[in-house]
């Protein structure tokens, strides 16, 4: 039989005292004293680093405004030659659809068949360039676009002529599809009629008789030239 | 630490305390109104900072580069200047009469007589990216000449040799009973002026 302990606690509550070797009393405003000296560290550390970096800043916004006028006459060339390769990309595309057609004329007169008069030769002038901006209707108060969205232009050239038999007709087409001519005029058989070249407009019995009193054939004939293309 | 300890502080505890908790409202002014915009300040700073440093690489790359950028500059300048010298400039306000001061001795070299000149309205050009503040124009021009086939195909190709701008834009040639008196149609077209968009900008700043 275990005899019960007896416990006596003769220490009043002001004179008791923590186990703990760190006491709190003395803790507390030591923490609370590192946390201010720490502030005051961290933003003498702060300011130190913010006069480093304004001043140079400072260095290097003397350096730029040193530099400016230099820089600027560069940026003004800059700006030139932006400009400049702008205007020349245009003109470049000017020349791109430049088309000559002096050799064309020349050798066309060199094939032409005995028994073919010809009564005209043309290359139409194009249509006139659609310059309203997408989707709107003309009007005064709508401003026509600076340039056309279409770059590529078509041409044709129209051969009129009177012959007796329709066999001249077609040697003059044949020499037509020569390689002398595979530069300009452009030959497509084996498409839709209305894309084929050379194109048989018509062919038809002329209705002003010749002067020795035979009665001629009338042809006109589309050929479909090598485009202009407007691109760079 | 007993829970008790906070129950019932002893005196120099609530001393402690109270002294800690004026310490620790000093360290809290000092983040809040010391640390804290100096803080916001240096980060601003090192902003402003970077982007100098930017500025100063660029500008720097930019001088570095300032030859290469005036021989291209010299280069686009003598590519554009051939093609400056073939456009067609008015003549008293007439790009018709300056045409004819062009073709009328080309057509007399090879014994064609040209009639009439007329200006036809200007065709505009597909338009650069990016846009040039001076854009250029098409500018047909039609006459009429007489002259036998092989002359007026000689004076086609002469134009086309002399003029390497000059285009042909459209042709009519209708055969007539004399062999040298056919009448033709011929619309030349050159490179021309068109309009100028920065000129315009600030015209269009003034009103």
């Amino acid at each position: 039989m275990k005899a019960p302990n007896l416990h006596l606690n003769l220490l009043r509550a002001s004179e008791r005292q923590s186990s703990s070797p760190v006491r709190l009393r003395v803790m507390l405003p030591v923490l609370a004293a590192l946390a201010c000296v720490g502030c005051l560290v961290w933003w003498g550390v702060l300011a130190g680093q913010l006069m480093l970096v304004k001043a140079q800043s400072a260095s290097l916004q003397q350096d730029l405004a040193a530099k400016k006028a230099e820089h600027g006459g560069i940026l003004n060339q800059k700006s030139d030659e932006r400009n400049m390769q702008a205007e020349l990309d245009q003109l470049t595309m000017y020349a791109h659809g430049r088309r000559t057609y002096g050799d064309l004329f020349r050798q066309f007169a060199e094939v032409v068949p005995e028994g073919v008069q010809l009564m005209s030769l043309e290359i139409p002038e194009p249509p006139v360039q659609m310059l309203l901006p997408p989707g709107a209707k003309p009007g005064p108060k709508v401003r026509p676009l600076l340039g056309p969205t279409n770059t590529v232009e078509g041409v044709t050239l129209r051969v009129f002529g009177r012959t007796v038999k329709e066999t001249p007709v077609e040697a003059l087409m044949k020499a037509l599809e020569g390689p002398a001519f595979t530069n300009a005029l452009v030959i497509a058989k084996d498409v839709p009629a209305d894309q084929a070249s050379p194109r048989i407009r018509s062919f038809q019995q002329d209705t002003s008789p010749a002067d020795n009193g035979l009665r001629l054939l009338a042809f006109d004939i589309e050929y479909r030239c090598a485009e202009r293309r407007f691109e760079k | 630490m007993s829970a008790e300890t906070f129950k019932d502080p002893a005196a120099q505890m609530k001393r402690a305390l109270f002294r800690s908790l004026v310490i620790g409202a000093v360290a809290a002014v000092l983040y809040m109104f010391c640390v804290e915009p100096c803080r916001s300040s240096l980060e601003k700073a090192r902003k402003e900072h970077e982007e100098l440093m930017g500025q100063q690489a660029g500008m720097t790359r930019d001088l570095k580069g300032a030859d290469q950028l005036k021989s291209r500059l010299d280069a686009v300048k003598a590519e554009r200047q051939a093609y400056l010298n073939g456009l067609l400039e008015p003549l008293l306000e007439s790009y018709a009469m300056r045409a004819k001061s062009l073709l009328d001795p080309l057509a007399a070299d090879v014994g064609l007589t040209i009639g009439d000149y007329a200006e036809l309205p200007d065709r505009r050009l597909p338009l650069p990216k990016p846009q040039a503040p001076q854009l250029y124009a098409r500018k047909p021009i039609r006459l009429t000449c007489t002259g036998s086939y092989a002359t007026i195909v000689s004076f086609i190709l002469r134009v086309e040799r002399e003029l390497p701008l000059v285009s042909l834009e459209a042709f009519s040639l209708k055969m007539q009973k004399d062999p040298n008196s056919q009448l033709a149609t011929i619309v030349f077209e050159w490179p021309i002026k068109g309009e100028n968009t920065a000129a315009a900008a600030k015209g269009g700043t003034k009103k």
